[in-house]
C-alpha cells in the first residue's frame, strides 16, 4: 500500500508551469528518489507535499487522505517533515533546541506550553539526544548551532527532520555543498534510515541515487518523463537525453 | 447640508489628498526600495516647511524658495543615508528603522532649536493671495494651487519612475534588489538616490502646505501616521495606488469633519484597520 | 539564587536611598513595560513600535474606573492586565498576518489611531490635558499614600512580573517564539502555527504593558496624553534596546539608565529629546547589543587578556 501517493499533481505560477502532473506513488518503508537536473520542479514538488505552496490541480494521497492545501504547520501534524536544500536551522539556539523543538512540536498535548520548563520534560530531552546521536551531534549539544561547520549544520538540518518521528521523511539534497568524505557520512547515516522511514529523496548525485533507492522518478521541466528500478532508469534513453544530451541547464 | 460648504470641503479634501499621495509616494519609494518605513519622514515634512520659512526671510522669493527647501531636505536625506543608513546594512532593517526613529526626534528638537517651539506663519506669494469665484464658491487661490501643482509633481514622480531610466532602476529596486546588483548597478547609489528621492518629496509637500496651516514643530507628527495609512493602503511602491489613497483619505477627512469634527483624524487610522483585515495587501498591493 | 537576581534585590532595596521614591518607583514601573515589549522585540524579533498603546489604554480605563467608580486596588490592577492584553489580542489579531515591514508600520498607525481618539475625546480622557484626580486605594488596609509605601508595593509587583516573565522564556513557548525570530519558516514546517504564538507574545507582552500603564496612573495620579503616544513607544524600545534586548534582563537595566536620564535632563533642558534622538542614533549605530552585551563583551576581553587561548564572547541571542 503506498504510504504516499500524488495524483496528477500540477503547479503552475502565471504562465510558468512547474510540476506538471506529476504522478509519483511511494510504498511505505521505501526510499523513492527524484533526480532531475536545475530547476526540473523537483523542491517545488516537495513544497507542495509540505503545504508550502497549494497545488493548482492534482491530489495528495496521504495514508488514504487528500492532504493537498493543508497548510505547513499541518503537513508537520500529518507526520511528515523535510529537510531543505538551503540549510535551514534557528542559528542563535542551541543544537540541541533546535532539535529538541522539532520534537515538541509533535507532542500529543502542549501542557505546560508557557509554563513548565523546558529543561522538565526528560522524556524529549532524551529523544532530542538521541536524535543527535544518531547523526553525530550528540558531543556539540549544548554550542550554537551557528558556530557549527556547514557539514555538521547539514547533519542537524536531518536531525531536524528525525526528530519529529515522521512517518514520511522529505529529503532535499541532504548532500549539498558537502565534500566527498562528508557525502560519504551522510549517504551512510541515509542508508541507516530505510526501511525504519519512508523517504523521498532529492539528490543531484547520481552515484549515491542509485546505489540506495527502490524507485527513482526522474523530472524534466516539470514533468516526470521516466520511472522505475535504478536498473531500469540507468537504461532509459529518455534519461540519457535529459542528462546527457539536449538542453543544459 | 449648504452646497458652497460641500463643495468646499471636497476641494479642500482634494487639495490635502494630492498633499498625502506625495508623502505617501515618497514614503512608498523609500520603504519599497530600502525596506525601511522611514520614521523621519513626518519630521522632513516639516522641515521642508521650515526651510521654505527661512530662504524666504533671506530672499523674499516665494519661487525660489519652494524650490531651494527640497533641495535642502533632499541634500540631508543623501547625508542621512551616507551616514546612517548605510553603515546599518549589515545590522538589519530594524536598526535602520530605529535610526530613523532617532533621527525624527533629532530633526523635530532641532527645529525647535533653530526656530522657535512657538508656531509661526507664513502668508502665501502676493499673486496666489485671495480667493477665486468659483461660481458655487469662492476657493482660496494658494489651496487651488496646492492641488494643482502637487498634481503635476505627482504626474512628474510617476513620469520619472515610469519612464526613464532611473525610475526604471528605481522601480526594479523595490522588486528584486539582487537582480539589480547583479545587473551591474550600484545598489549603494540607488539607496541613496532613493532615500533622497523620498525626503525631496517629503520637503516639498511640507513647503507646499506652510502658507495653508502655518509652521510648527510638531506638523510632521500626524503626517506620518498618514503617510503610513496611504502607504499600507496603496501596497509598497505602487506609485498610482498612493495616489489613489492618498486622495480618498484626504477627501475622507474633509467630508468626515463636516458630520464629526472630533473623529475626523481616528476614523482614518480606523478604516486603514478596516481595510486591512479584509485585505492584507492593501487596495491595491498585489500580495 | 543567581547573580542577577541578587544584584535585582539589591537595586531594590538601596535605589530607594539614593534617588528620589518618586522616580525610583517610575523605574521599575518602566521595567515592567520593558519587560512586556522585550518579549515581542528581543525574544520573537517583532520590532513592535506601539506599546504604548497597550500602557496607556490600561492607564486610562483603570484610571477612569478608580476616579469615577472607586474601585479597589486589585480590581485596578487586574483591569490594567485585561485592557492591555485585549488591546494587544485587537492590534496582535490585525498585525501579526504581516511580515516585517507592514508589521511595524500598522503597530505605529494603530497607536496613532488610539492616540488620536484619546486626543479628541475630551470628555472622558481630558485630551491634552490627561486625566488628573486617579486616587491611589489602599491595598488590605495598609495606606501606600507616602511614597515609599507605594515604592514597596510597587517593587513587589516588580519581582513577580519579572518571575512570570523568567518562566515564561524559560518554558517552551520562549524556545518556539526565539525560533520563530531565527527562522519563521522552519518553526512554521516544524508544526507550529507562527502567526497564534506571535499573538500570544502580543498579548502576554500586553498584560505586562497594562500592569505598567496602571501602577504608572497611580504613582502621578494622573493619565497624560503622551503615554498612549509616538514617543512613549519610541522610549520603551529606546529602553530596551540600549539595555540589550537580548536578555531577560536587559530592558530592567536599560529602565534605569533611560528614567534616570530623562529625569535628570529633563529637569535642565526642555530639549531632552534632542539628546534621546542623539543617544538612540549612537546607541544603534555603535552599541547595539546594549548595556548586557557591553558588560560581557567587557568581561571576555579582560577574560582573554589572562587566559592563554582566546576565549568566545558570550553570545546573548
Amino acid at each position: 500500500m503506498p504510504l504516499v501517493r500524488t495524483e496528477r499533481l500540477t503547479k503552475s505560477f502565471g504562465a510558468l508551469t512547474a510540476v506538471n502532473a506529476v504522478t509519483i506513488e511511494v510504498e511505505e518503508g521505501s526510499l523513492h528518489s527524484v533526480i532531475g537536473p536545475n530547476g526540473a520542479g523537483k523542491t517545488t514538488f516537495f513544497n507542495l507535499l509540505t503545504g508550502q505552496h497549494s497545488p493548482t490541480a492534482g491530489r495528495i494521497i496521504f495514508d488514504g487522505r487528500d492532504i493537498a492545501g493543508t497548510p505547513p504547520h499541518g503537513v508537520a501534524h500529518l507526520g511528515i517533515a523535510r529537510s531543505f536544500q538551503r540549510t535551514s536551522i534557528f542559528p542563535a539556539l542551541s543544537i540541541l533546541d533546535n532539535v529538541w523543538l522539532a520534537a515538541f512540536a509533535r507532542r500529543e498535548s502542549w501542557r505546560g506550553l508557557a509554563w513548565r520548563r523546558a529543561e522538565g520534560y526528560p522524556e524529549l530531552t532524551r529523544q532530542a539526544l538521541v536524535v543527535l546521536a544518531e547523526v553525530g551531534l550528540g558531543e556539540k549539544a549544548g554550542q550554537p548551532a551557528r558556530e557549527i561547520s556547514h557539514g555538521e549544520q547539514r547533519q542537524l538540518e536531518l536531525a531536524i527532520a528525525l526528530a519529529a518521528a515522521p512517518r514520511l521523511l522529505l529529503l532535499d539534497e541532504p548532500a549539498a555543498g558537502l565534500s566527498p568524505d562528508e557525502t560519504q557520512k551522510m549517504v551512510a547515516l541515509v542508508r541507516k534510515l530505510k526501511g525504519r522511514y519512508t523517504i523521498i529523496l532529492i539528490e543531484h548525485k547520481i552515484d549515491v541515487v542509485m546505489t540506495m533507492s527502490d524507485r527513482i522518478s526522474v523530472m524534466h521541466f516539470g514533468t516526470v518523463i521516466a520511472e522505475g528500478t535504478p536498473a531500469e532508469i540507468q537504461g532509459d534513453p529518455e534519461v540519457r537525453r535529459a542528462y546527457l544530451g539536449g538542453a543544459r541547464t | 447640508m449648504k452646497i458652497p460648504l460641500l463643495v468646499g470641503q471636497i476641494l479642500n479634501g482634494l487639495a490635502t489628498g494630492m498633499l498625502y499621495a506625495l508623502m505617501g509616494i515618497g514614503l512608498s519609494i523609500i520603504t519599497g526600495v530600502l525596506n525601511i518605513p522611514n520614521f523621519a519622514h513626518g519630521a522632513l515634512f516639516a522641515l521642508g516647511a521650515y526651510l521654505l520659512y527661512t530662504v524666504i526671510q533671506f530672499i523674499g522669493n516665494f519661487w525660489l524658495a519652494l524650490l531651494l527647501a527640497p533641495l535642502g531636505v533632499g541634500l540631508l536625506g543623501v547625508v542621512i543615508e551616507y551616514g546612517g543608513i548605510r553603515p546599518l546594512y549589515k545590522a538589519g532593517h530594524d536598526y535602520q528603522l530605529l535610526l530613523t526613529f532617532g533621527l525624527s526626534l533629532i530633526v523635530t528638537e532641532g527645529i525647535i532649536v533653530i526656530w522657535s517651539p512657538i508656531g509661526m506663519s507664513q502668508l502665501p506669494p502676493p499673486i496666489l493671495r485671495g480667493g477665486v469665484d468659483l461660481g458655487i464658491t469662492i476657493y482660496p487661490k494658494y489651496r487651488l494651487f496646492v492641488m494643482v501643482a502637487a498634481a503635476l509633481l505627482v504626474l512628474g514622480a510617476w513620469l520619472f519612475l515610469e519612464r526613464t531610466r532611473y525610475g526604471a532602476i528605481m522601480r526594479a529596486g523595490i522588486e528584486d534588489k539582487e537582480m539589480v546588483a547583479l545587473l551591474g548597478i550600484d545598489i549603494h547609489r540607488l539607496f541613496t538616490a532613493a532615500f533622497a528621492l523620498g525626503c525631496v518629496l517629503a520637503g516639498i509637500a511640507g513647503a507646499l502646505t506652510a502658507p495653508i496651516r502655518g509652521l510648527n514643530p510638531w506638523m510632521g507628527v500626524d503626517m506620518l501616521g498618514i503617510a503610513f495609512v496611504v502607504v499600507a493602503l496603496a501596497g509598497l511602491g505602487n506609485l498610482l495606488g498612493s495616489i489613489v489613497a492618498g486622495l480618498l483619505v484626504g477627501l475622507a477627512q474633509s467630508l468626515v469633519a463636516l458630520v464629526w469634527p472630533e473623529a475626523s483624524v481616528a476614523v482614518i487610522f480606523a478604516v486603514m484597520a478596516g481595510v486591512l483585515l479584509v485585505r492584507p495587501q492593501g487596495l491595491f498591493g498585489i500580495r | 539564587m543567581s547573580k542577577a537576581w541578587l544584584a535585582i534585590l539589591a537595586a531594590v532595596v538601596l535605589l530607594p536611598v539614593f534617588v528620589r521614591h518618586a522616580i525610583a518607583t517610575e523605574i521599575w514601573i518602566f521595567a515592567i513595560f520593558g519587560l512586556g515589549l522585550n518579549l515581542l522585540m528581543g525574544y520573537t524579533g517583532l520590532l513592535s513600535f506601539g506599546q504604548a498603546t497597550f500602557f496607556g489604554s490600561a492607564a486610562y480605563v483603570a484610571g477612569y474606573l478608580l476616579k469615577y467608580y472607586g474601585i479597589n486596588v486589585f480590581l485596578a490592577l487586574g483591569a490594567g492586565i485585561v485592557v492591555g492584553a485585549v488591546s494587544a489580542a485587537a492590534v496582535g489579531y490585525l498585525c501579526v498576518q504581516r511580515s516585517g515591514l507592514y508589521f511595524i508600520m500598522l503597530t505605529f498607525a494603530l497607536n496613532q489611531m488610539f492616540y488620536f481618539t484619546a486626543y479628541q475625546w475630551t470628555t472622558v480622557t481630558g485630551g491634552e490635558d490627561g486625566m488628573p484626580g486617579i486616587p491611589r486605594p489602599h491595598v488590605l488596609g495598609l495606606d501606600i499614600q507616602r511614597p515609599l509605601a507605594y515604592y514597596t508595593t510597587v517593587v513587589v509587583l516588580f519581582l513577580l512580573a519579572l518571575w512570570v516573565m523568567k518562566r515564561i522564556v524559560e518554558s517552551p513557548l520562549g524556545k518556539i517564539l526565539q525560533a520563530i525570530r531565527e527562522n519563521e519558516l522552519r518553526a512554521e514546517a516544524l508544526g507550529y502555527d507562527v502567526p497564534r504564538m506571535k499573538l500570544a507574545a502580543f498579548v502576554v507582552g500586553g498584560a505586562f504593558s497594562g500592569l505598567a500603564g496602571v501602577l504608572y496612573a497611580m504613582l502621578f495620579g494622573i493619565v497624560p496624553l503622551e503615554s498612549i503616544g509616538f514617543v512613549f513607544s519610541g522610549n520603551v524600545v529606546f529602553a530596551t534596546l540600549i539595555g540589550g534586548s537580548g536578555s531577560l534582563y536587559g530592558p530592567v537595566i536599560g529602565s534605569f539608565v533611560f528614567i534616570w536620564l530623562s529625569e535628570s535632563v529633563s529637569s535642565m533642558w526642555a530639549r531632552w529629546p534632542l539628546l534621546l534622538g542623539v543617544a538612540f542614533v549612537i546607541v544603534v549605530l555603535f552599541f547595539r547589543g546594549g548595556v548586557v552585551e557591553a558588560w560581557a563583551r567587557f568581561w571576555a576581553w579582560r577574560a582573554a587578556r589572562h587566559a592563554p587561548e582566546p576565549v568566545r564572547a558570550d553570545a546573548p541571542r
